[in-house]
């Protein structure tokens, strides 16, 4: 059933959306039906809960590393479920009124992250594991985020500050769960507050404490990170009403309730909660007495009313607990109602500002109700629910701390907030509905914003904020008939079994007589309110927290950019460099860790590695020295093929032959590549070429003695081992290594592949945004009318030759392909075969625009990949991605053919292979016509072309 | 020994060419490391058995193919880099790649020649 709620409010989602699409608007009430019935199905499964226990269920998500959608449904859970879905249908509802009835895409938008939010919210309730609980605790970040981005460009910055000090708390609370699930060995939320590290770790309990404290103080905008919340005031006033009243600053609730278990003996977390708390209480409290906009007030006032919240969790005993929590719903109740009330008046009347709304209480008598129920429910006035709260939260902080101090410090602070909630009250009703908050009107008010005619507002628009109001009046006058579920809430939220007692009247207590003294002190406080505005409205603090949370975040910005300039060089060696010297510190590192790892294995070798070495050597260093650049890639793609002898010598037979392959080509792009380029490098300094050959020369002791110390220490690999021994009978081939590729490892191929189609595409890229530079071949020019320069007469050679070897290499090419599962061969060696194939095409040819090698490279690279990710779907058919399907095709002479779709996939690496040789040779070697705007026979050579191939020009000529 | 000493050679070389002026030369050392870590994968195998690894080969004296199958596969993406990076030489404006020492002295060959382009190109018309 818990799933089916979960899934059920994010099909919400989708429903809302779509039918936004259609009636705009009025979507809210569909949203709003929807997460009423959603209420009602939770209110209904209450009984059982408060009766039974705890419900339970479980989906697997992670299963390796035990992550599950595990969701539970307890007392606590019920209360926060009824909350969301609750406040989130009147707030739908009231959405559909307080939108206007043009843009109606916006809305669509408006409706998918309001109703995304309330899934988000369910999920974070519902949430039985920690991993999962983060999850939806970032997707209500992200929600409000959005929610608030979206209304105006004003709203960018104070979105902004709110992601970032939000998403810090994400950060944070990433940290706590990481902790706790490595300490305890579990993400599962009722194992992980049972675990018994709490009783016997304090200090690991007193960091995860702070940790989960921080993260809810973010979110639940406490002190420091109060200023986040009048800053979000930017969005529409139901975002306001749900987020930043209702809903999601109670996550932080929540989150410290959930985990209070753990916690609540603890020192630090006490400590924390209720400095901040209080603090802000008290913050609140003073800046809601300054703000002249309505809203600004009621942000304040929801950050200060939070904060008796929070401090009374700090108090963690299970009356604390309890009282905590119906604080919670009290608060979701009349705040709900009050900020849907500033929203009625804001569009009635034009403005929010108190000093300029006059006369709202002659014409907007329902309005005025609402707010007066919903205002005294926040002062604590007798009957209402908020006088229930307040007076058993003045008795569990009075009850604080080891030392009887605590509790009269702490309930000094609530009171002195309390006469704070009180005065601002007052403010509220007398600043909107009558003319008094003009007494502190600026010079030149803009009376204009009063509309000359004022009504209100039609029942469709108040009834959704006239709801918790006046549940805030029936729940005080029933408070016993709420006792069962605060008690199953504060036993979830306490671990101990507890039977709440709050009653609407419980004698002469030091509470009532506290309560009393609040609200004659609050009383007097708005008589005198016209002679403490002055006092108050003193600036206290030369700066506001916003500009402190913009000057830290520039300053940060600015950091990284003065960090970033330390490595910011544009001499590439300097960047190559550093892995060579970070490398050098590793390597000191390990042989100083480790001096004694073992006797050097040096196995014995025949006489020709010693060769194989010389070779090396003998084409190797004199490309180090060497000026010209054509000489030097000679001398490297020399030692390439020694390196092919040697892969041949170690018994690497498709790898000898890929290298040997491979250098073949590279040559050839190399040499496509420096006809562009002048035919020297450039001289350096003897001091340059001295340091980088001490580097050098550490690098290659370094890489030896790696190699002496590191390999050569164990058997064949058991790995290796089972590909030798089961090959044949897993897959049909007999090359072990190509049925590595193509069976075993296949997906690691595909990647490769991918990769192999992605740099053709990223040269072609290249090519296409910069100019590419011109042939440097200037002294061919001068042969131009001798023999030299008939390109024509002399390729003629490799013509012929290439006309009779077109024919073998094509059929060698699919020779080796169609036996790679068996000898050696496959698709890489078959498709550098045609790769060859083409270059020899390409180098007998006139000229470059004649070469016959003009193929659709583009549309190879993606057939490629898209042959070899069809014959992975096959496998998905017989088990799993790119698993080898196998079957025998009977042939007209007798047997069968062992077919198998791995020859598909190698058909795949075949193509791409080959795309990235034609790319090439189209792309560097001119094919692709770069001078076709030259008038060009043979006789003329090619010396005096001058190319300057930009995209559309070649656009062109492809077209 | 000889192994190691060759995979040492082509490291130094190929660290030594990285560190050089220009991209070409980056490439040429991009392209010798890349042999000396293939040669280095083929050695954590094993060099003392050396038969091809084939369907009934004595696991005793076959080499390890999996090793085999990583550096076939580095080849090839090694290739693909290679051109990539090789590309990045000659789109460049008179910098360590495109310019000759002699027109970084003169200082004007370059953009002589580039006028001569120029030349050549306007009387066939149709410019953007």
């Amino acid at each position: 059933m818990l799933l089916t709620l979960l899934g059920a409010t994010l099909a919400i989602v989708g429903l809302t959306a779509a039918v936004s699409a259609v009636i705009g608007r009025a979507a809210g009430w569909v949203a709003a039906a929807a997460l009423a019935g959603c209420a009602a199905v939770i209110a209904a499964a209450a009984p059982a809960v408060v009766e039974g226990g705890a419900v339970r269920e479980t989906l697997p998500w992670l299963p390796t590393i035990d992550v599950a959608l595990r969701v539970r449904l307890d007392g606590l859970a019920v209360i926060f479920l009824l909350i969301v879905l609750g406040i989130g249908a009147l707030v739908m509802a009231y959405s559909a009124r307080y939108l206007s009835t043009r843009d109606v895409h916006r809305h669509t938008g408006y409706f998918v992250w309001m109703t995304l939010f309330a899934f988000a919210m369910t999920g974070l309730v519902l949430a039985d594991d920690i991993v999962l609980l983060f999850v939806f605790w970032e997707l209500t970040t992200l929600c409000s985020f959005f929610l608030i981005n979206r209304s105006g460009r004003k709203a960018s910055a104070p979105a902004v500050r709110t992601l970032i000090v939000t998403a810090i708390g994400g950060l944070i609370l990433l940290l706590a769960v990481v902790l706790i699930a490595a300490r305890t060995g579990t993400t599962v939320l009722h194992e992980v507050v049972a675990a018994e590290v709490w009783a016997t770790d304090p200090a690991f309990t007193s960091v995860v404490a702070v940790l989960v404290a921080l993260a809810a103080l973010t979110k639940s905008a406490q002190f420091p990170f109060h200023y986040w919340l009048p800053d979000a005031m930017v969005a529409p006033t139901p975002v306001s009403a749900y987020l930043h009243a209702a809903a999601m600053v109670k996550a932080g609730i929540y989150l410290l309730l959930v985990l209070s278990p753990a916690f609540a003996g603890n020192g630090a977390w006490q400590a924390v909660l209720m400095v901040s708390g209080l603090t802000t209480a008290l913050l609140g409290g003073y800046l809601a007495l300054r703000a002249v906009d309505l809203k600004q007030i009621m942000a304040y006032s929801t950050v200060g009313q939070l904060g008796f919240i929070v401090a009374t969790i700090g108090v963690g005993t299970p009356g604390a607990i309890a009282t905590a929590v119906l604080f919670t719903v009290s608060h979701a109740l009349f705040k709900a109602a009050l900020f849907m009330v500033v929203g009625i008046i804001d569009q009635q009347a034009g403005t929010r500002d108190i000093r300029l709304l006059r006369g709202l209480g002659r014409r907007m008598r329902i309005t005025l109700v609402i707010t007066a129920l919903a205002g005294l429910s926040m002062a604590g006035v007798f009957p209402l629910l908020g006088f229930v709260a307040k007076e058993y939260v003045l008795g569990a902080l009075l009850s604080a701390g080891p030392v009887p101090l605590v509790g009269v410090l702490a309930v000094t602070a609530a009171a002195l907030a309390a006469v704070a909630t009180v005065a601002y009250t007052g403010r509220i009703l007398l600043g909107a509905f009558t003319d008094d908050g003009a007494a502190n009107a600026p010079e030149h008010p803009d009376r204009h914003r009063m509309p000359a005619y004022l009504d209100e507002a039609s029942a469709a628009f108040w009834v959704p904020a006239a709801i918790p109001a006046f549940l805030g009046l029936g729940l005080g006058l029933a408070i016993p008939t709420l006792r069962p579920l605060l008690g199953s809430a504060a036993e979830a939220a306490s671990g101990e079994a507890y039977a709440p007692t709050f009653a609407l009247f419980s004698g002469l207590t030091i509470e009532l007589v506290l309560s009393v003294t609040i609200l004659a002190l609050g009383v007097l406080a708005i008589v005198l309110r016209h002679r403490l505005a002055p006092v108050i409205a003193r600036r206290v603090l030369p700066m506001t927290a916003i500009e402190v949370v913009e000057r830290l975040r520039e300053g940060a910005i600015a950091l990284g950019g003065r960090i970033g300039r330390f490595g910011a060089t544009d001499a590439h060696t300097q960047h190559l460099a550093m892995p060579w010297l970070f490398l050098l510190v590793l390597a000191v590192v390990g042989f100083w860790a480790a001096p004694n790892a073992g006797a050097v294995v040096d196995a014995a070798e025949p006489w020709t590695d010693a060769l194989l070495l010389a070779m090396t050597a003998v084409t190797v260093i004199p490309a180090l020295v060497a000026r010209s650049r054509l000489v030097a890639v000679i001398l490297i793609g020399g030692a390439g093929f020694v390196v092919a002898l040697w892969f041949f010598a170690l018994g690497a037979i498709d790898v000898g032959l890929t290298q040997l392959l491979v250098e073949l080509l590279t040559v050839v792009a190399l040499v496509l590549f420096l006809r562009r380029l002048p035919p020297l490098f450039h001289r350096v300094r003897r001091s340059r070429t001295v340091v980088t050959g001490v580097i050098a020369v550490v690098a290659g002791v370094l890489a030896t003695a790696a190699t002496l110390a590191l390999t050569g220490r164990r058997d064949l690999s058991p790995a290796g081992r089972t590909f030798l021994e089961s090959a044949y009978a897993d897959t049909g081939g007999t090359n072990i290594v190509n049925t590595i590729l193509v069976d075993y490892r296949a997906l690691d191929t595909f990647g490769e592949i991918t990769v192999v189609a992605v740099a053709g595409i990223v040269l072609s890229a290249v090519l296409a945004a910069r100019r590419i530079q011109p042939e440097r071949t200037p002294e061919v020019g001068a042969l131009g009318r001798t023999a030299l320069g008939r390109t024509a007469d002399n390729t003629l050679p490799v013509r012929v030759v290439a006309r009779w070897a077109a024919p073998i290499v094509i059929a060698l090419s699919i020779y080796l392909f169609l036996r790679g599962h068996y000898e050696p061969g496959g698709g890489f060696i078959a498709a550098l075969v045609g790769g060859t194939g083409f270059a020899l095409a390409y180098l007998g040819a006139a000229s470059d625009t004649s070469a016959p090698v003009r193929w659709p490279y583009r549309r190879l690279f993606a057939a490629g990949v898209v042959i070899a990710a069809l014959s992975g779907i096959w496998g998905l058919a017989v088990g799993s991605f790119l698993k080898p399907v196998r079957f025998g095709i009977p042939l007209p002479w007798g047997g069968e053919y062992g077919f198998t779709s791995a020859l598909v996939f190698d058909l795949g690496v075949y193509l791409a292979v080959v795309a990235i040789v034609i790319a090439l040779l189209n792309e560097v070697g001119g094919v692709l016509g770069r001078r076709a705007e030259e008038t060009e026979t043979n006789a003329d050579p090619p010396s005096s072309t001058g190319s300057d191939p930009t995209s559309d020009d070649r656009e062109e000529v492809r077209a | 020994m000889s192994l190691a000493l060759t995979i040492g050679l082509l490291i130094g070389a190929g660290v030594f060419l990285v560190l050089q002026r220009g991209m070409i030369r980056i490439v040429l050392g991009f392209v010798l490391l890349t042999h000396g870590v293939n040669l280095l994968l083929i050695a954590a195998g094993g060099t003392a058995r050396r038969t091809p690894p084939f369907d009934g080969v004595d696991p005793a004296v076959a080499a390890d193919p999996l090793p085999q199958a990583f550096v076939l596969t580095a080849i090839v993406i090694a290739f693909a880099i290679t051109v990539v990076m090789a590309t990045f030489a000659v789109v460049g404006h008179r910098d360590d790649d495109t310019e000759s020492e002699t027109d970084a002295d003169s200082g004007t060959d370059v953009d002589t020649h580039t006028d001569a382009m120029t030349a050549v190109r306007r009387p066939t018309g149709e410019e953007r």
